[in-house]
This record gives C-alpha cells, structure tokens and sequence, in this order.
C-alpha cells in the first residue's frame, strides 16, 4: 500500500532579477524581470509503507524542494501529492500530526529549554498518550543512551547531540512518514553509525517510512531498500539500492601521484597506463588536480594488477585507493544511461 | 485533532513557564536587563516630569492628565513586548531560512512563532504603569465603579490590541522585504507619540495618528473616556473595537505574509 503518491509533481521557482544599488533596488519594486527555476520537475513516485528510501542527487537537484512539498511547507507548481491520504499543502497542520520532520542544522527543539521540556511540550502538541510517550522515551534510552542528556539545554548542546534529539523528537509521537533531509551533515563517523542504527531501528519496530536525503553514500548503503535519484529536477534511477550498488560496486578509484608534476610528464605518464591496459577497456585515466585518478573496473581487471603495474612501472609518490564517489556514479548514469 | 483554545492556552502556559524558568537560571543575565528596563522607565518619567511639571496645562490637559495618558500608554505596550517579543527576531530567521521549522508543527503557525519567546523584564514596565496609573486616577479623583473599572480592561485591551496590530503589522513586512528591523524599529518609536495629548499634533499628523498608524488609539482616545466623560468622542468609545479590528487585520496580514513567503520560498 502506498503512503505516499506522487504524480507529475511541479515545482517552478520565480525569481526577481535583482538590479545593483539603490538606484537597482528601486527599480526592483516595479521590475517584473523574473526567471524562473523549474526546481522539481514532473516527477513521480509511489512509496510503500515502511520503506526506508534514499532520495539521492547532487547539489540543487531539487530533494529539499520535493521534501518540502510532501511537508506542506511549499504548494506545487502543478501536479499531485498525498501523504497519508492527505494533500500536504491544503491541510498542512493534519499533514503535520501524522509526519516528523528532521531538516539538517536546524534545530525544531526550543533553544534555551532542557530536551525533557522540549519532549514534554511536543506531547501536549501531538496528544501523545502518557503510555506511549513513556514506552518511547524508554525505547529511545535502550536504544542510544540519551537520558543523560536530557536536561541540557539545547543550546549547550553539540550538533551531534542536537540532532540526535531532533530525530528522537520527531519518532516521539509515532508519525507513519519521517522525513530526514541530511541528518548526518557535519557529524562524525560515531554519530553518523548512531543515528544509522537509531533510524533502523525505529523503522524496524514501528514501521515507520523513511525519506531520507544525504550525500553520504554511506547512510544510503546503512539504510535504504530504495534509492531515488533526481538530478535536475528530474527522477533519473528509481530502483533497488542494490542494483544502484552493483553498478559502482566494482569501480575503484586509484589515485597516482609523481613527482614530476609537469603537464608532459602527467600525460605521458597515463599513456603508458592506458596503453598496458587497453585491450581490456578497464580503465579511465584523468588528471585530477594534483592527482592521477585511474578509475577500476574490477569485473573486467583486477585492482591489484593496475597497482603493481603502476608502482613497478612509474616512479610514484603516493598511492590512494577510495570507492567512487556518488555524486560520480549519478554523473554517469545520467550521462551515460544506465550502462556507466 | 482537537485543538480548541484550551489545547493553545495549556502549551501556551507550558512554553512560558518553562522559559520562564530556564531566564531564571541565569540570574545576572535576568537582573541586568529588568534593571535597563527599570532605568529606561524612570528615565523616560523623569524627562516627562521634567517638562510638564511646570506647564499648568497644555491646550486644557494638565498635569495629571498628562499623567494618566502617559501610563495608560506605558501598559497599553506592555503586552506586545511581554508575549510578542519574538517579532523582533523574525528578519534573521525568514534570512536565514529558518522561519521554515515553524511549519512543520500541527499548530497555527503565528501561535507558533510568537509563543516562543516571553519577556520577562517587561513586567516591570507593567508595575511602573500599575503605580503611575494609580497616582494619577487618584490625584484626579475618578470615581472608582464596577463600571469605570470594567472600562478600565475593556479600553486597556483594545489599545494594547493596537499596539499588537502595528507591531505585528511592521513585523509580516519581513515577508516582503528584507530589511524589516528597520520598520519594527521605526513603528516601535512611534509609540512614543502615544503618550501625548493628540491634540497637542498639528491637523497632519493627528490625522496620521487617527487612522494611519493609529496611536491615538494607544492612549489618547481611551483615556478621555476617563477625563472627558462629558464630551467623550466616537473615536474614543470605538477604540476597543477598533483594537480588536486592527489586530485581526494584522493577524491575517501576517498570516497571508508567512503563507506566500514559505509558499514560494521568496
Ligand atoms: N526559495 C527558493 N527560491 C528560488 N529558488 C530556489 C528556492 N529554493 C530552492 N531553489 C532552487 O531550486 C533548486 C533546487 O533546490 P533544492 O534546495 O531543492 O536542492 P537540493 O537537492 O536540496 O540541494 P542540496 O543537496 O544542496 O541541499 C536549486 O536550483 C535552488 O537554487
Ligand atoms: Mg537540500
């Protein structure tokens, strides 16, 4: 069953073309120069109960403006959107009582009071029954051990531990969708596998849905059944996260750098790489800054044959192997299809 | 969801005590300011009384009169700067993008927004006027009647109202434009204006003062109820509904502002 549908969702924003000065800011009250930015656009997509889905894409695609929409915060440009049954923009504040929301640095928690106090307003604005509320606090401290912070006032609070009460306060009245847009920004890795776990966790015990936007592929591979690309506005992959996986799975990231730094060297250098492995088509070499970036494919050679060709052939200085980086795999699905 | 004004008034009260509470914590912080506000008081009585103590009447109000005036001024601002005192945040959060998170509850988002901050040190601009409006009612020896201290609330609402309204009115321009401290700031100064006789303003800016940026309703009109029974004007027996007209005004202003600004993001 679908908890939320979305169909040929719109989003157009209309930009004033600002003028400088004073002379430019008078201008303004009577300009109608607009642009216009179509942030989301015609995109579709069904959510089932329970899932924990990825909404994945590089800067400005468009998820916070999706998520914001599915909120009731921004009204569509045209197009549909139900969320538990409800149009989000027409009956925002029943919307509001069936949805948590977490939306990345911004706290929603009340600045200078305890969290305890935060949590004890939130139950008299949710109607939270006395006995959830306390089964929850207790699944809250069995999960995270968080009592202890409890009554500290949030302002004193780090932004790992602010976030963790944010998201603890948005699972407190047992909404049936929670929207994460980039909870884990600016945490470290031992916060980031906290709330991985904490999130998992609740979704696994009350079935809640999950939207989860975030550039960290790592909260992706952690959490997501699904993963949702959008890129432009628009939906470019919408499948299991494995399939995504399985496409960059096999791809490495070896970085090569030389001491001789010049421009004829460099290009020398990937010329000999390119052409020891050019029949199997493994390989794609470019200079990256200060870098020689050799991207793998594993299915076709095996990593360790490009290193050893590479440190017995050319005189390096320093070698680093990192998995691909999203961003790059959705650069390349939507360049090149699905084929990478 | 049920939601009625008890459901507000319960998290209202809530919010308030427990800010309440965590001020008190901080108990230089507390003191120092409800100081400034004390001194700020006493400063702006002692510059009043410096220049009318010796003028016997101007334009037929004398000194008590004036007095009346000043006070009913001083606690017709009291409630805008006790429960609305978030307004004066609202151009860095609609900046910086965080008036966002006020969407997100299943509350009006004005109660929202202004519940979130309560001013303290306000109170003891409430006990100044208290005093000042004691003194000067007993000094012009109004009757005290079941009557005249119904009126009393009544008016008193009304011109806070006005005060809200304009306040609240300056504050929904952050949704327009993004330099909106400067009106709350402007709009703030001019209810300086209020404590005086308006009858002392030339034809101009009594008109200005009647139905532009009504102060007179802050002070002026309700209190000739009290000090021109006899010759009380329509301005001054409306000002309660005008109070309350202007407040909705502003409210759905405000509300209509924070509608379109999160619409459309801009
Ligand atoms: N209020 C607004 N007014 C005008 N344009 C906007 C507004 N909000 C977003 N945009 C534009 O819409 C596009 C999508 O923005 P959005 O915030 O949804 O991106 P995002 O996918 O969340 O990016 P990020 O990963 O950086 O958070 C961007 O081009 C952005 O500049
Ligand atoms: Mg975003």
């Amino acid at each position: 069953m679908s908890i939320i549908e979305i169909e040929n969702l719109e989003k157009t924003f209309k930009v004033l073309n600002r003028h400088e000065g004073l002379k430019g800011a008078v201008k303004d009250l009577f300009s109608h120069d607009y642009k216009y930015i179509k942030a989301v656009d015609k995109i579709s997509m069904k959510i089932n109960a329970g899932e924990i889905v990825g909404y994945l894409g590089p800067n400005g695609a468009g998820k916070s403006t999706t998520i914001k929409m599915m909120t009731g915060v921004l009204d569509p440009t045209s197009g549909h959107i139900k969320v538990n049954g409800n149009i989000p923009y027409k009956n925002r504040r029943i919307n509001a009582q069936n949805i948590g929301v977490v939306f990345g640095q911004r706290t929603q928690l009340w600045w200078s009071l305890p969290v305890i106090e935060s949590f004890k307003i939130l139950k008299m604005i949710y109607q939270i029954n006395d006995k959830t509320y306390k089964d929850n606090l207790e699944l809250f401290d069995s999960l995270v051990k968080v009592s202890s912070l409890y009554s500290k006032p949030v302002r004193q609070m780090s932004l790992g531990q602010r976030t963790l009460c944010d998201i603890l306060a948005a699972f407190l009245h047992d909404p049936k969708v929670i929207f994460l847009d980039e909870p884990t920004i600016g945490l470290d890795v031992s916060i980031k596998s906290k709330i991985r776990m904490l999130i998992k966790e609740l979704n696994a015990r009350k079935n809640t849905t999950v939207i989860l936007t975030t550039h960290d592929m790592g909260d992706v591979e952690a959490l997501c059944q699904r993963a949702v690309i959008i890129d432009k506005g628009k939906i470019i992959f919408d499948d299991q996260f494995e399939s995504l996986k399985s496409m960059f799975g096999s791809y490495r990231t070896l970085k090569v750098s030389v001491d001789d730094m010049s421009e004829k060297n460099i290009n020398d250098t990937i010329r000999i790489i390119e052409s020891a492995f050019n029949q199997t088509k493994a390989l794609t070499v470019n200079r990256s800054e200060d870098w020689i970036e050799i991207i793998v494919d594993q299915d076709k050679t095996a990593l360790t044959d490009v290193l050893s060709f590479v440190i017995n052939n050319i005189h390096v200085s320093d070698v680093k192997i990192e998995e691909v980086e999203a961003e790059s795999i959705i650069r390349k699905i939507y360049e090149g299809g699905r084929t990478v | 969801m049920n939601q009625g004004f008890k459901y507000y008034l319960k998290i209202y009260l809530a919010i308030i005590t427990q800010d309440i509470k965590s001020k008190m914590q901080y108990r230089m912080d507390f003191f120092i300011s409800t100081l400034g506000m004390i001194a700020t008081n006493l400063s702006g009585l002692i510059s009043f009384w410096i220049l009318f103590r010796s003028i016997p009447n101007i334009q037929g109000w004398d000194y008590h009169e004036m007095i009346f005036i000043y006070a009913f001024s001083l606690l017709a601002v009291t409630p805008v700067q006790l429960f609305f005192d978030n307004l004066w945040n609202i151009n860095d959060k609609v900046l910086r993008g965080d008036f966002i998170v006020y969407c997100f509850r299943p509350l009006n988002i004005f109660f929202y927004y202004m519940s979130e901050v309560f001013d303290v040190k306000g109170l003891s601009q409430l006990i100044f006027g208290c005093l000042l409006l004691i003194y000067s009612w007993a000094s012009l020896h109004i009757q005290i009647t079941v009557v005249s201290i119904l009126f009393l609330f009544v008016t008193l609402l009304g011109a806070s109202l006005v005060m809200i309204g304009i306040m609240v009115l300056a504050c929904s321009s952050a949704f327009w434009i993004t330099n909106s401290t400067s009106v709350l700031v402007f709009m703030f100064k001019f209810k300086d204006y209020s404590k005086y006789p308006i009858t002392i303003f030339n034809t101009v800016f009594r008109f200005i003062f009647s139905f532009l940026i009504p102060i007179g309703f802050i002070a002026f009109y309700p209190s000739e109820i009290f000090l021109r029974p006899k010759s009380t004007t329509i301005l001054a027996l409306a000002s309660p509904v005008i109070g309350i007209a202007f407040f909705i005004l502003a409210y759905f202003v405000w509300m209509y502002g924070a509608r379109k600004y999160s619409g459309t993001g801009s």
